[in-house]
């Protein structure tokens, strides 16, 4: 089939627009309630018609009336309203996110009841009771995610059936937003072998070293996550801006996680990015420093929750792909452990994971 | 008060407006009316416990099924009136419903019974408190469900307290007004396409004596002296007469007398005179007669003698029988317009009407065995007189002497017509028209018994005339050559009425009666005439023409304008919607994730698999495997983005213009303009809903 001309395509694209819009504007579905209740007036129209009989004539402006009251009365409790959505920066799989909303009413005369707030592609809404006029509540929802990834948060939608429960009439709200999903970070997993001699490891190991922090190397500004007892004050007052100390570590010390993404989505390349998340959760907690290197990008190393959230930022974003190229990370592979569903020579230790293997 | 308290209160209290406005309908028996409106007044007070609760269903069912039992008897059996069973197991199951727990979801149940009593009483023909119930029934109806839909979506998202002031239940029972207003509207404005096949709703007809075939001497006017129900109210548009109180509204005639009973010949031959008689040789203008008649179990019509013409204006069908008396066929309260003189011919006149043509003189010269003494006591009153007016105003003129009485007689014996003549000479007004028509037989003048009301009383309030049962006369009838039927009344004047209307409830029921006759006239009989009437008003004070004629000057230049005016006030009223709706919808999103989201929905259009947590570097390598000449156009847009979204650097002017043009030749190289949405669907990687969740 040809494509369209020119100007009928821009013609077809206007009158799909305008039917966006007015899709956004507002929609009525029927409830079930709402179903009976037409169906009802439909009858005692007809039988206003067959008898002529005046006071169903009465009662079918009645019901039309209670129609056209229901559909007033919902417009008036999800127009006006100024929603603010807050989320939480990240979750992890498997945990609950709350999504907070605060909704004022801007309506001067008439309050806004019974109203759900539904987020595109969650399933639970928050669920508005009561606004006053001119008053604001906050409310939440609560949702699960099974997957990691970045969940674009755009379209709120309003709905409410107020006040009879005969329509649900909805309306879209933009609101631009986002929630990344970690993969699960706290799986148990084998302590990878230091190489089987071939991780160097020099000097003691920091393990149990509580506060060890190694030697300064920089200041850099602060970061989500980074620990506050590293604030260094006096600059952060010189420069109107928290900054931090850098230590540094012995190189040796560094455990350096290598993804490799070769391979198709499947609940082992999951698996795998699960595997990667719970060994620099390991690393943290150990407070050994770690390092991340994945084809679409490379953590630098540190032992801090900073750099954790930055590996599970990065690590909620990889894509599988059976052409993807091996991780480079900045040293030897022969320092690295390989978390991988193919395996690849070279590395001090690789962790092979099933591409098959279910999920736990 | 919370809110499952306040909603079942509600809910009963519009069971109650349902019993109110089927009551003003139907009528109610008073055992099962007065048992239900208890367990309703309960329910609003007492509320068992869930255990209680489904103990005392034990006690509903087999009841319920005692009632059910005995509707379908009434049906199969009796074939009686199944309404009054259906609605007793209504009521039972209304108070079942009422005195359930707090936490039962019966709300739905509550309201279609409620509902259900509303309808049924339409099938009547209601009175003014069906209107009372059902104003209470809709404002109750409003905030009850109102109420009720909170009620559930509270307890589904587990929300204890929901604020409900009184300033919200008033607003929300004043949108009742609105729910009111626009019954009226459509109400007023429905086309009424038809009449009907089962007519607009019966009320129970009343029974009254002395209008079917047969009437017995001392039936009529006695067994109803002391009803004061109104039968008949008439409207006069073109003026009330003056001596309204006297007029003779005429019902049935009655030719045949056996000596205790009148009756109807069967085969009686035409004996009404031409109408041209009464119209052109009658006097006065013609008395225009609305008439919205009580339906009784005789189906007569009234009118002032003679009537004309009549015409009526619902589904019932009038008939003229031989006797020149006026019924119809159909169901429901008649109204109807008569047409009748204003005046009888002058007594000079009528004593010039001596020959003509006569009716059956077999019929209307018909006697019983009677004593001599009633012949001889005829020939006596009329002896010397030439003319037959005059012999008859004799007779009239020697009975009216007599005293009048609604004192039956004691005995048997005394029942008689000879009895009343020769000894009593007091009786009520069948007796002085049956002795008026016995006397005119006996001397050859056809005359004949005629029932129906006397009077009525004018009531002020609503510019009409009440005629009520105690109302109901008798008089005679006499033939005049060329003129046709003559009322004269025997009865001694000012003796018919009742003392009902002077009592001092009277102003009261006149009042209340006016309120009525109005919801009759302007509800339940209107109709297309009505409709045509009140839409030509309409359309007379749009274009600005007037019944009567067009204004001066140009009138057509002055409707036109009128129109312009009105379709101008149309537009403007448009665009002012439009604009604020344009004004409500602009989005806020900022527009590097805007030209993003745009890609990705470009992407979506173009087949690939764009999922809600794919990542933008994931959408990347989508596009370099999918749709390679689309890569580069592509990995502009992501990356600028990126930049943006992940690096905190604010894009300039310039880099968003790059990045909208890389939009354009992704755009243009995936084959589309990207300007429609994916359809809505949920994230594969969120958790389904839980169960009772709407979504």
């Amino acid at each position: 089939m040809s494509e369209p001309a020119g100007p009928l395509r821009r013609a077809l694209a206007s009158a799909h627009g305008l039917y966006r819009r007015i899709r956004a504007w507002r929609r009525i579905r029927f409830t079930a309630g709402g179903v009976v209740f037409t169906i009802g007036t439909t009858a005692v129209g007809f039988a206003a018609l067959n008898t002529g009989n005046n006071l169903l004539y009465l009662l079918l402006g009645a019901m039309l009336g209670f129609i056209a009251v229901s559909g007033w009365l919902s417009e008036q409790a999800i127009r006006d309203l100024r929603i603010e959505r807050r989320t939480p920066r990240a979750t992890t799989v498997g945990r609950d996110v709350v999504l907070t909303y605060h909704v004022r009413n801007l309506k001067r005369r008439f309050p806004t009841l019974a109203v759900e707030i539904f987020e595109e592609g969650l399933a639970e809404p928050a669920f508005v009771s009561h606004v006053p006029a001119g008053g604001n509540v906050t409310v939440r929802s609560s949702n699960g995610f099974v997957r990691r990834g970045v969940y674009p948060l755009g379209t709120v939608v309003l709905s409410t059936s107020f006040p009879f429960g005969l329509f649900r009439k909805e309306r879209d709200l933009e609101l631009p937003g986002e929630i990344v999903v970690w993969p699960r970070h706290d799986l148990v997993v084998r302590d990878p072998v230091p190489g089987a001699g071939h991780v160097p490891r020099g000097g003691p190991s920091p393990r149990g070293a509580m506060g060890w922090r190694g030697e300064y190397r920089s200041l850099r500004t602060y970061r989500t996550g980074d620990d506050p007892r590293d604030i260094h004050w006096k600059s952060s007052a010189r420069l109107q801006k928290p900054v931090v100390r850098e230590y540094e570590r012995g190189a040796a010390e560094t455990r350096w996680i290598c993804l490799d993404t070769r391979g198709s989505e499947s609940t082992g390349a999951e698996r795998a990015v699960e595997i990667a998340a719970s060994l620099a959760a390991r690393c943290v907690a150990e407070h050994r420093p770690f390092g991340l290197a994945t084809p679409e990008g490379v953590i630098e190393p540190g032992a801090d929750l900073g750099t954790l959230e930055r590996a599970l930022d990065l690590l909620a974003r990889v894509d599988f792909s059976p052409t993807a190229p091996l991780p480079v990370p900045p040293v030897g592979r022969e320092s690295c452990v390989l978390v991988s569903l193919t395996g690849a020579t070279g590395f001090a230790d690789t962790v092979l994971v099933p591409s098959e293997e279910v999920a736990a | 008060m919370n809110l499952r308290l306040l909603h079942r209160r509600l809910a009963v209290l519009m069971g109650m407006a349902g019993l109110l406005a089927f009551a003003g309908g139907a009528g109610f028996e008073p055992v099962t009316t007065a048992l239900a409106f208890m367990a309703l007044v309960a329910g609003l007070f007492w509320h068992p416990d869930p255990v209680r609760s489904a103990r005392m269903e034990r006690i509903w069912l087999p009841l319920a099924t005692l009632l059910v039992a005995r509707a379908l008897v009434h049906v199969f059996l009796i074939r009686g009136d199944v309404v009054i069973p259906v609605v007793d197991l209504l009521l039972l199951l209304m108070a079942a419903e009422a005195l359930r727990a707090l936490e039962a979801p019966n709300d739905l149940r509550l309201y279609a019974l409620s509902f259900a009593l509303i309808l049924a009483s339409t099938a009547y023909r209601p009175g003014i408190l069906f209107l009372v119930g059902f104003v209470a029934y809709v404002g109750l109806a409003t905030v009850a469900l109102m109420v009720g839909h909170l009620r559930r979506g509270a307890e589904r998202h587990g929300v204890r307290n929901v604020p409900l002031g009184r300033g919200l239940l008033t607003t929300t029972s004043l949108l009742s007004v609105v729910v009111l207003l626009v019954s009226g509207v459509v109400f007023l404005t429905f086309p009424r396409v038809s009449q009907g096949f089962s007519g607009r709703g019966d009320t129970m007809a009343s029974s009254i004596a002395g209008f079917s075939d047969e009437v017995s001497l001392g039936q009529h006017g006695s067994t109803i002296s002391g009803n004061p129900q109104i039968v008949l109210r008439v409207e006069f548009p073109g003026g009330a007469p003056g001596d309204i109180g006297q007029r003779h509204w005429r019902g049935r005639s009655y030719d045949r007398f056996d000596g205790v009973r009148w009756s109807r010949s069967r085969g009686l031959p035409p004996a009404s005179a031409p109408r041209s008689w009464y119209r052109e040789r009658w006097e006065g203008p013609m008395i225009e007669q609305r008439i919205f008649a009580a339906p009784l179990d005789s189906r007569v019509l009234f009118a002032l003698h003679p009537a004309v013409d009549i015409d009526t204006e619902n589904s019932i069908q009038p008939l003229v029988d031989n006797a020149g008396d006026f019924l119809y066929w159909g169901s429901g309260a008649p109204t109807y317009t008569a047409l009748s003189p204003a005046r009888a011919p002058s007594a000079e006149r009528l004593r010039a009407a001596e020959d003509g043509f006569s009716p059956s003189q077999r019929h209307f010269l018909q006697l019983p065995q009677l004593d001599p003494a009633v012949t001889a006591l005829a020939d006596s009153l009329t002896a010397g007189l030439d003319t037959r007016y005059d012999r008859v105003k004799a007779v009239e003129r020697w009975l009216q002497g007599f005293d009048y009485t609604r004192q039956l007689p004691a005995t048997a014996s005394e029942t008689s017509l000879e009895h009343f003549l020769f000894e009593r000479q007091a009786g009520h007004c069948e007796y002085f028209s049956t002795a008026m028509v016995v006397l005119l037989r006996a001397v050859g003048i056809e005359a004949r018994n005629v029932n129906g009301f006397l009077g009525g009383q004018w009531s002020q309030f609503g510019n009409y005339l009440a005629v009520t049962q105690n109302q109901a006369h008798s008089w005679v009838e006499v033939w005049f050559p060329e003129y046709g039927w003559v009322t004269f009344d025997p009865t001694p004047a000012g003796q018919g009425t009742g003392s009902v209307t002077s009592s001092w409830f009277w102003p009261g029921r006149i009042l209340f009666d006016g309120i009525q006759h109005r919801w009759g006239k302007w509800v339940l009989d209107y109709g297309a005439d009505d409709q045509n009437g009140l839409l030509s008003q309409w359309s007379g004070f749009l274009t600005g023409e007037r019944e009567g004629g067009s204004e001066q000057g140009s009138p057509g230049a002055a409707t036109g304008g009128r129109s312009y005016l009105l379709a101008g006030a149309a537009l403007v009223f448009a665009l002012l919607l439009g604009w604020m709706w344009v004004r409500r919808s602009g989005p806020t999103v900022a527009p590097a994730a805007r030209v993003y989201l745009a890609l990705r929905k470009a992407c979506a259009q173009a087949g690939l698999d764009v999922t809600p947590g794919l990542t933008p570097t994931g959408l990347l390598a989508m596009v370099r495997r999918a749709r390679p000449d689309a890569a580069r156009a592509s990995e502009r847009v992501i990356r600028s983005y990126l930049r943006w979204r992940w690096g905190g650097e604010p894009l300039e002017d310039v880099e968003l213009g790059a990045m909208r043009d890389a939009l354009k030749a992704a755009r243009s190289d995936l084959g589309n303009d990207a300007n429609s949405r994916p359809p809505r669907a949920g994230f594969p990687g969120v958790r389904e809903a839980s169960e009772g969740v709407s979504s």
